[in-house]
């Protein structure tokens, strides 16, 4: 049986690390395929619903990134974002979620190099904890 | 119909007996309260032969809190895709031992819903039809209990099969009332002797003393002859409805509130339709696909419990009330909404009109 | 804090009879012992329902959001905090408002009766000079008044009103107590640990939503639990779907939670709901150094920023 790959979920701002996705892919630069990417349009978008809502469908990793902090395209929405990202991130590994699973990074657009190093980093990061089985929404248990 | 009695080792064997042939449910104790359980040979001395009410009533047993009625594939590459197929169940036969008197009526008045002579509930009414139920007496009810108020009482046995009585001195007496608690005690011999007149006389010093001790809520016939635009359109629910936080404690602890809703959930390429307890007290249970609300707000949802247990029900099916006295709603409504209240307010109210 | 009911009832006259609001929002003596029932007062003949004890633990701010006209209100430490929130959030105006104060020792939990007791039927109960006698069948015990606080007063850092037009009585000394030693203990365990601890805990959750309600700040006009498109959480017992309801009614309290326990006293089932809330509690003061509730002209912790918050989890 092949080696199990991680499904790594990945929210990405429109207007920094998507565009630093699109460019490490047009540079060939070498990256792990376990990614799949959702845009996002800021940071400061991504609601803690998705989290889990990724969570829940199976996702082994979730990787949330945007702009560095100064750079947002509507100025603060990574502010914001930062601490609900902190808040967020506390509760879940509170409650056991491994903390392996759920990460958060700063990429621009020009960062391609960045982008498929902390890609790299994810992964293995996620691979050490294996195969996701929490909070995953399977047939609802009743009776 | 016969009477034993027994030891409370006899009646723990009797039970024990029990699980070897068919399934047993229980009250036995989960954390800091009761609950009704499934019980295997070794834990029928688990059972709690002196609690006061479980905290949940039994009702989930015959219409769980969620349940799953049919399942089904959404994958195109299945011949059987998008066909409904219904989940099996276990409706082997089945005890159920301690059952209050109460939680046995309140049997009877979701019977009317849910086992018509046009509609049957397929579950439900398979459900029943798999289950004896032996209650167990209310030898000291609690200062929220009010069953010989709403035509039910400690040692009400009409919901039950066999009635067991706790004389007080570890001994039990055993009441058989019905012709299944007869076929019960044929398969499962309960040991014991024949009730002697002394064991009936202390049953019924029992009886009388519980029911002396239940304090009445008042003559409700007037729920029935009065008006229901009286009722409906009344201004204590301004007053009752206040403290309401809309939460769903009252119907989900409820013995008698059946309602429900049937959601489809999808899990990759599956999926099942379920079941679920549903709460007039809460938006949602009214919501139109239009976006309209028939009962959007805090008053109407709070009104509709109400008058749905005591005076839909009475005029619809000519039974009394929907409820029999067992005091959930009223111990453990967050903001202490007390149903004999709101039956006071209403026979007062009444009486006003006049 | 017997002696509070008069002064209640004497404020509350004057306000009506001088149409200063108009109506009362507080306490009326509950039909069973342990619980009284929120009340609204729009009379003067009818401010001797008016009551106050050590059962009065439901968070009164709850009645307030989309209330319109002038109202007077009992409040505790912890109310008075929830007011202050709500005034941020803009579902209440202070000047809306009259803010009976009530400085506070600490409510009881009668899950703490019941259990000394041994039962859930208590007949009656009473108390005084920091005893509570209790009564009931097969039993009759005096208590220490300390030993039966909600847990949440047990660790009470507020008791007196933040904000208030008067008082009832004076200041009560406030407590200097650690707040977060069960969630340092949490917090030191190993996710698996965790994972099967709260697995544990909310196991027994009814979805009843009685937190929910309880709680002043859930106000929404639709609850992410009643969305179905998507549907963010299932509404069977599931205990997936348990567990992303209480995550994410817990994450919505964040800097916003007044630790009024009004969550973990409305549960049937005794599911201590605020292991989460005080949780967000705990890492908003140590991140952001904010207390919810407490200045009426501050920003909720979530609705502002510094540049230079923490973010040393951020790649």
């Amino acid at each position: 049986m092949a080696e199990w790959e991680p499904k790594i979920l990945a929210f990405l701002c429109n207007w920094c690390s998507y565009g630093a996705a699109d460019l490490a892919g047009v540079s060939r630069l070498k990256q792990p395929p376990n990614i799949r990417i959702i845009r996002i349009p800021c940071s400061g978008r991504m609601n803690p619903k998705f989290i889990l809502q990724a969570l829940r469908k199976g996702a082994d990793g979730v990787w949330v990134s945007g702009c560095h902090p100064g750079d947002c395209h509507y100025i603060e929405g990574n502010y914001y974002a930062r601490r609900k990202f902190a808040l967020f991130k506390n509760l879940l590994e509170y409650v056991g979620i491994e903390p392996e699973r759920l990460h958060f990074s700063w990429i621009s657009s020009a960062e391609a190099t960045k982008f498929a190093a902390v890609a790299k980093d994810v992964v293995e990061s996620v691979k050490k904890v294996g195969p996701s089985s929490r909070l995953i929404k399977r047939e609802a248990e009743v009776e | 119909m016969k009477r034993l009695v027994l030891t409370k080792d006899e009646l723990t064997a009797w039970v024990r007996r029990m699980t070897e042939g068919v399934r047993v449910f229980a009250p036995v104790a989960v954390g800091d309260y009761d609950e009704f359980r499934l019980v295997d040979s070794d834990q029928a001395d688990l059972i709690r032969w002196s609690y006061q009410n479980t905290r949940l009533s039994p009702k989930g047993l015959f219409h769980p809190q969620a349940e799953r009625m049919f399942k089904f594939s959404t994958s195109k590459e299945d011949p059987e895709w998008n066909i409904l197929k219904e989940v099996p169940k276990d409706f082997s036969p089945r005890v159920i031992v301690g059952m209050r008197p109460c939680d046995a009526a309140a049997l009877k008045i979701m019977d009317v819903n849910f086992d018509t002579p046009e509609y049957k509930d397929p579950w439900w009414v398979r459900r029943r039809e798999a289950t004896t139920i032996v209650g167990l007496a209310c030898t000291s009810p609690s200062s929220t209990c009010f069953c010989t108020s709403v035509n039910s009482g400690p040692f009400d046995t009409k919901g039950l099969d066999v009635l067991l009585v706790p004389l007080g001195d570890g001994r039990f007496l055993l009441d058989v009332v019905s012709e299944r608690g007869e076929e019960l005690c044929q398969q499962f011999g309960p040991g014991g002797k024949e009730a002697d007149s002394e064991a009936i006389a202390t049953y019924e010093g029992l009886k009388k003393k519980a029911e002396a001790a239940l304090v009445p809520i008042g003559d409700l016939s007037p729920l029935k002859e009065r008006d229901m635009l009286e009722f409906f359109n009344s201004p204590i629910w301004d007053e009752v409805q206040f403290a309401c936080i809309n939460c769903g404690v009252c119907t989900y602890l409820c013995p008698t509130c059946w309602c429900f809703d049937i959601q489809d959930e999808v899990y990759e390429s599956e999926g099942c339709r379920l079941r679920l307890w549903d709460s007039c007290m809460f938006p949602l249970f009214t919501l139109h696909g239009s976006g309209h609300n028939p009962r959007a707000e805090k008053l109407q949802r709070v009104r509709q419990r109400f008058m749905h247990k005591l005076k839909y029900y009475v005029d619809k099916y000519g039974q009394g009330v929907a409820c029999v006295g067992c005091g959930r709603c009223v111990q453990f409504c967050p903001v202490n909404i007390d149903i004999r209240e709101v039956i006071r307010l209403m026979l007062v109210q009444c009486e006003c009109a006049v | 804090m017997f002696d509070y009911t008069e002064k209640i009832r004497e404020i509350a006259r004057r306000l009506l009879q001088e149409k200063k609001v108009d109506g009362i929002i507080g306490f009326k003596k509950g039909t069973i012992p342990m619980m009284n029932q929120p009340v609204f007062i729009t009379s003067p003949d009818r401010v001797e329902l008016l009551h106050w004890d050590s059962w009065c633990g439901v968070n009164l701010a709850n009645y307030l959001p989309k209330r319109e006209g002038r109202i007077g209100i009992v409040a505790k430490g912890c109310d008075t905090r929830s007011i202050v929130v709500l005034s941020q959030e803009n579902q209440v105006q202070r000047d809306q408002l009259y803010i009976i104060g009530v400085p506070c020792r600490g409510m009881l939990d009668r899950r703490k009766v019941w259990e000394v007791v041994g039962s859930t039927d208590v007949k009656g109960i009473e108390e005084g000079n920091g005893k509570v006698r209790v009564w009931g069948n097969g039993f009759d015990l005096k208590l220490e008044r300390s030993e039966l606080l909600q847990n949440n007063c047990v660790i009470c850092v507020h008791r007196n009103p933040v904000v208030f037009d008067e008082l009832v009585a004076d200041e009560v000394e406030e407590q200097s107590v650690d707040r977060y030693g069960d969630i340092r203990n949490i917090e030191a365990m190993s996710s698996d640990e965790k994972w099967n601890l709260f697995q544990e805990i909310f196991s027994r959750c009814i979805r009843c939503y009685a937190c929910r309600n309880a709680c002043p700040f859930c106000y929404c006009p639709q609850c992410f639990v009643d969305e179905s498109r998507p549907q963010w959480v299932g509404k069977t017992i599931d205990r997936t779907d348990t567990l992303t309801f209480h995550l994410l009614r817990a994450f919505h309290m964040a800097g916003r939670c007044t630790d009024c326990g009004a969550c973990e006293r409305a549960c049937p089932v005794g599911i201590p709901v605020r292991l989460l809330t005080k949780k967000l509690e705990k890492d908003v003061k140590e991140l952001y150094g904010y207390e919810a509730g407490v200045q009426l002209d501050e920003r909720p912790p979530l609705d502002t920023y510094k540049p230079d918050d923490p973010e040393d989890f951020i790649k």
